[in-house]
């Protein structure tokens, strides 16, 4: 029988060489479960008080019916863009290329901003409030969390940001990158749904 | 919609921008750091109770309320007016401030007890 060779671990080993998945990637994971329980309640929440309102369902009076245009779509493409971007500072810190990092963060995070501002922007010619009619609750809620989310993204960004600045992330280090990229992709996904629901299912 | 209305938006994305702005500001504060790439202790580690959680929510259902029970007719005061078209001026301001607080404070809790278990503070179990 050999003598068992001494294991000299690094005292400072990062968790994925015994986990598989670094702990942060998990967290975030349970995470975005939860998220989609808690906006699962929202849309549930919305198509029952669609379904008690047929007929006369939509932004009460004397407000106009919802229109894509000429912010709401606009502001959808302006996110689902910002997920490429994000996933292209993914791809460039994989690389280990800090720079491209810090630009295609710097990017995801100015379009998050963009869409938060046209959503403010919307939501100031919408002509209808969130305590006008169950409508206006259920619509000011739902987009109202969903800018809140897009808000928490943006302040993750502007963190993953700074810390580019400062070169903290390498192609070995970078799993704040990969947990708010999957935050800010839930995200995006979340309003894709929101729009098709508000927008297209009248 | 009123002039009032849109003012009210308008601080809300200047709110935004300022808010960003200050995270920034204050992740830079420290200047370059190293990766950390210090692991957790072994075990279950289960963060320390806290009411930080509890007045969080407090602050987001004030902020909540203060959009609902917004005044019927904007105030005639120069900010808090414009605020008023969009949400209660006393209790939304309150719950964001409380909230944020919370946020604030939680953040610095756990950023404490991550340097204290770098440090070795906590036991075998990793409690």
């Amino acid at each position: 029988m050999t003598a068992e060779a001494p294991t000299t671990r690094p005292l400072m080993e990062p968790a994925r060489r015994e986990a598989g998945m670094p702990t942060p990637l998990v967290g975030m994971l349970l995470f975005i479960a939860s998220e989609v329980m808690f906006f699962g309640g929202l849309f549930a929440a919305y198509f029952n008080a669609r379904a008690s309102f047929v007929g006369t369902w939509g932004p009460p009076e004397p407000a106009e019916p919802l229109e894509i245009f000429p912010i709401a779509l606009p502001i959808t493409l302006i996110l689902i863009s910002s997920s490429f971007t994000m996933q292209f500072a993914v791809w460039a810190i994989r690389r280990g290329d800090q720079r491209s990092m810090r630009l295609w963060t710097g990017v995801t995070l100015l379009l998050g901003v963009i869409f938060l501002i046209g959503q403010l922007y919307d939501y100031s010619v919408l002509g209808f409030g969130i305590s006008d009619g169950v409508f206006g609750t259920v619509f000011y809620t739902l987009t109202g969390f969903h800018g809140a989310h897009v808000f928490g993204g943006a302040i993750g960004l502007t963190i993953l940001f700074a810390r580019g600045v400062q070169g903290q992330f390498s192609a070995r280090n970078h799993v704040a990158v990969e947990a708010i990229s999957m935050y800010w992709h839930f995200v995006d996904v979340v309003w894709i749904a929101l729009f098709t629901t508000l927008y297209f299912l009248r | 919609m009123p002039n009032d209305t849109a003012t009210g938006f308008l601080i809300l994305g200047l709110g935004i921008v300022a808010v960003l702005g200050l995270v920034f500001a204050v992740t830079l504060r420290g200047g370059p750091r190293p990766y950390s790439t210090a692991v957790p202790p072994k075990g279950v580690h289960l963060p320390p109770p806290s009411l930080l959680p509890v007045l969080m929510s407090v602050g987001a259902a004030l902020l909540a309320a203060g959009l609902v029970f917004r005044p019927d007719v904007a105030w005639d005061l120069p900010i808090l007016g414009a605020i008023s078209g969009v949400i209660h001026p006393i209790i939304g301001p309150l719950g964001l401030l409380v909230m944020l607080g919370g946020i604030w404070a939680w953040v610095r809790a756990a950023g404490r007890e991550w340097r204290d278990q770098e440090r070795g503070a906590h036991d075998a179990a990793g409690h």
